[in-house]
């Protein structure tokens, strides 16, 4: 008689049924955002079509993703110039030191959260100092350790905070030219981790001349056990890779930031502005927030890390006789 | 939206040319960070972080040695209830053998008692039978003169009628009265 009449009889109380009830919260948000995401290519793809236009400037290849890195001068104080990687950097150190001394101002027997938070990471940067370097080298540089880690670490954490500073592109409000905003890190230029590296070099060269002399400190960055005419070709190797750890340290954070930035950056949308396609833009996107997840929660933690890490190994390795 | 100034791609080396300004402040402000965490923060967080781990530790010991010391109170006072246990089971087993003692004394005197009770009872007995006697012997006696009177119509001086009664009496036995069989032997 009809299509009622012929399906087949909805049998009460089987195990299915609690299944077929409905999807749970979670699971709706999740498909909400997918099909946003599809909806929003689709939409793209419909507005601006497959194969859109580039910008002209993009066309012409006078915009470039990397611009957004380049320090432009925004004043002048005498010899003093002021631009964003300072003003990244006076943020990190006004964070770093207003965070570290309102807790160090208000210590208690029993912490609260940040507290905790502070005497973690200091209780970590001990052990690290200890495990590395001797007593006294260790009351004498942990001090260095800890403020490279708490420093570069701030300093990158910050980096993924979109701030005004894109002064290569503004807009208006309400007849003010604002810059952009952008994401930016001090340390994604070369300039901040290759002064850190440098001091780093000269401390651990200081002290391994100090505690050696200079011709035993030199002799120390031989290998034990190596004799004969093989010296002569093991000993500028030794030297060669005591000089690049200095490039070694430099070019780890920078590289790892100015990388994780630009990937953010193309994920989040450069690239679909590249290619002039804005639905890419849209693809894109999630990958862009996946990175910047990681980046800002892992990357940022893990390079702060190891450059102190290899600071205290440095310093430490330099007194040490092969 | 984009960068309106055209960038010469020559000139893009700035991401790895080193900005010697940047150099300068990054070391300035990190040479600053370093004084003043050192100076002010750092001391105080180790400080702190000694000072608890002294409570800590402190704590820790102070809790070992009022366990020590709770386990030694505890081991005197099953000491001293194992004394106390042996004390009040001696301390009954005392009463429970001077109640036995005491209670065999007071049987024992209870006894006593009877057996004088009885023996007074028995003397008691004895003297009223000797009473009852003497009254018998002499009313046999005042019958016997009487009756003697009556017969011998002679009156009898008192001295010759105590004698002949006595005489008369002392023949009779009186033993099975006494045990109560009564009854005369002639």
């Amino acid at each position: 008689m009809s299509a009622v009449a012929g399906a087949p009889p909805i049998t009460p109380g089987t195990g299915d049924a609690p299944e077929k009830r409905g999807m749970t919260r979670g699971r709706k948000i999740a498909y909400s955002v997918v099909a946003a995401w599809l909806g929003g290519v689709i939409f793209f793809i419909l507005i601006y079509g497959f194969k859109g236009n580039k910008a002209p400037d993009v066309a012409s290849g006078a915009f470039s993703p990397v611009d957004e890195f380049r320090l432009d001068t925004w004043f002048e104080a005498g010899p003093v110039a002021f631009n964003k990687g300072v003003l990244y950097l006076l943020i990190a150190v006004a964070i770093t030191l207003g965070l570290m001394i309102y807790v160090a101002r208000r210590l208690k027997q029993r912490p609260g959260r940040l507290q905790v938070v502070v005497e973690s990471f200091y209780d970590f940067t001990r052990n690290m100092s200890r495990e590395n370097l001797d007593t006294n080298l260790q009351r004498k540089y942990f001090p260095l350790i800890a403020t490279i880690f708490v420093f570069i670490l701030v300093s990158n954490l910050i980096g993924y905070i979109p701030l005004p500073v894109n002064s290569g592109d503004k807009f208006k409000i309400f007849g003010a030219h604002i810059p952009s905003l952008q994401i930016f890190a001090a340390d994604t230029n070369v300039a901040y981790p290759l002064i850190l590296a440098l001091s780093v070099f000269v401390l651990f060269t200081y002290e391994g001349v100090k505690h050696h002399g200079p011709i035993g400190y030199v002799k120390s960055l031989m290998p034990g056990g190596v004799k004969g005419p093989i010296v002569l070709l093991i000993f500028p190797i030794e030297i060669m890779s005591n000089f690049l750890r200095l490039i070694s340290l430099t070019v780890r954070l920078w590289a790892n930031l100015l990388a994780g930035h630009l990937l953010i950056a193309f994920m989040g949308g450069e690239l679909g502005v590249l290619v002039g396609d804005p639905w890419v833009s849209w693809l894109l996107l999630p990958f862009g927030v996946a990175i910047f997840m990681f980046e800002a929660v892992l990357i940022a933690g893990l390079q702060a890390f190891i450059f102190a890490i290899l600071t205290a190994i440095y310093i430490g390795g330099s007194v040490e006789s092969h | 939206m984009l960068s309106a100034a055209a960038t010469p791609l020559a000139s893009r080396s700035f991401l790895i040319t080193p900005n010697v300004g940047l150099m300068i402040w990054t070391i300035v402000v990190f040479v600053i960070s370093l004084l003043i965490l050192r100076r002010l923060v750092f001391p105080r967080i180790g400080e702190a972080l000694d000072n608890r781990a002294k409570a800590i530790s402190g704590d820790l010991d102070a809790a070992t040695h009022t366990r020590e010391e709770a386990e030694k109170v505890l081991e005197e006072y099953r000491e001293r209830l194992k004394e106390a246990r042996a004390q009040s089971e001696e301390i009954v087993q005392r009463a429970r053998q001077a109640a036995d003692t005491h209670e065999q004394e007071a049987k024992a005197k209870g006894q006593d008692i009877l057996a004088e009770a009885a023996k007074k009872g028995e003397r008691d007995i004895e003297a009223a039978t000797r009473r009852a006697l003497d009254d018998i012997r002499k009313e046999i006696a005042d019958l016997t003169i009487l009756a003697t009177e009556k017969v011998t119509r002679k009156t009898l001086d008192t001295a010759d009628q105590r004698q002949l009664v006595e005489q008369a009496l002392n023949e009779l036995d009186f033993s099975g009265i006494s045990t109560g069989q009564g009854g005369s032997q002639n």
